[in-house]
């Protein structure tokens, strides 16, 4: 919120509690006047969204408080913020040592942002080299024992499908609280009845274990033969199950 | 793994014969990967995650060509199987 928008929320709460109370003065007049403290702002918003150069001067700039993991003390004189208040801006954001920031802002808001240094960044996938596929949202297609078409049509999903899949782990659709899809087709469902055990989707970790274990009766059956040539594509083909399994590992795993 | 105490017993028939079910399995086992994979495929929203799919199952059905002629030869090696 700018401080126009603050100013000008109190004003309007003063009018309304003013004319709401006072019956002598003319109603129209607190009209007129909330109008124009509604226009004020609306206005400012306005001319503040087409010149950047007016928007700093309205919503004032943002002051970096911390930069190359050094405090600005200057900066920190010009907003009135003290050590005190720097240490509890930080702590708020789960920052105990001045030494773990590399990079930290006042916005305008009054909110400290702070960018922690690369080692005390949580851990992401892209640092571990990992490959995730992307996931979508799931749909919901059951709410309280009810079919949904159109999320199911989202997913390019009919009502025959959802039948088989019920049927498949054994519900019925009354009994079915939530029913969600997720980006790979794959059905989970909570129920009522919270002493049945619903099966959990089961294919993709199935298919992974199919092709370990392929693979590893392949480098068996290399290691087992007496025939040359046969022993040649055995470990051809282990080597390429071996890559498949390297391509789809990411997707099957979660 | 009991063919191979067998071959330790004995190098007689009996082993390349378990041998060759045992390649059978492991071909069946990868025609059914191979239906999953194309199922899953279907199934999926995913383009990245489809041309995943759709080339884990162009290696395995490479596998199951090779292996289809393996079991064949074993087959020949082994009439009377």
């Amino acid at each position: 919120m700018s401080i126009f928008e603050f100013i000008s929320s109190i004003v309007l709460g003063g009018i309304v509690a003013f004319h709401s109370s006072d019956t002598t003065s003319p109603i129209m007049y607190g009209l007129i006047a909330m109008l124009i403290w509604f226009m004020i702002p609306f206005a400012v918003n306005f001319i503040s969204l087409k010149k950047r150069s007016l928007r700093t001067f309205f919503q004032g700039k943002s002051t970096i408080f911390i930069q190359d993991g050094k405090v600005m003390e200057d900066n920190l004189k010009k907003e009135k913020f003290s050590t005190d208040d720097l240490l509890e801006s930080l702590r708020a954001k789960d920052i105990f040592q001045v030494a773990d920031v590399e990079f930290a802002v006042l916005e305008p808001s009054g909110l400290l942002n702070v960018l922690p240094k690369k080692e005390n960044q949580p851990l992401t996938a892209k640092d571990l080299g990992l490959k995730l596929p992307p996931k979508k949202e799931p749909q919901t297609v059951i709410m309280d024992g009810e079919m949904i078409l159109e999320p199911l049509a989202n997913m390019s999903l009919n009502p025959n499908w959802l039948e088989t899949e019920l049927e498949k782990i054994n519900v019925t659709i009354e009994n079915v609280f939530i029913g969600q899809v997720d980006s790979d087709g794959q059905l989970t469902v909570d129920l009522y009845d919270d002493k049945i055990a619903v099966a959990t989707p089961s294919e993709k970790p199935l298919l992974l274990a199919t092709m370990k274990k392929c693979q590893a009766d392949l480098e068996l059956f290399a290691l087992a033969t007496e025939n040359e040539q046969s022993k040649q594509i055995y470990e051809k083909n282990s080597e390429k199950l071996t890559k498949a399994i390297q391509l789809l590992a990411p997707i099957l795993k979660n | 793994m009991l063919s191979f105490l067998n071959q330790r017993a004995s190098k007689g028939e009996i082993v390349k014969m378990t041998v060759s079910s045992q390649v059978k399995v492991c071909y069946s086992s990868i025609k059914s990967a191979e239906a999953t994979i194309q199922m899953l495929a279907n199934k999926t929203q995913n383009k990245q995650t489809i041309t995943a799919y759709k080339q884990a199952a162009q290696i395995l059905s490479e596998v199951k060509v090779d292996l289809q002629e393996q079991v064949m030869y074993l087959l020949r090696e082994e009439p009377q199987y």
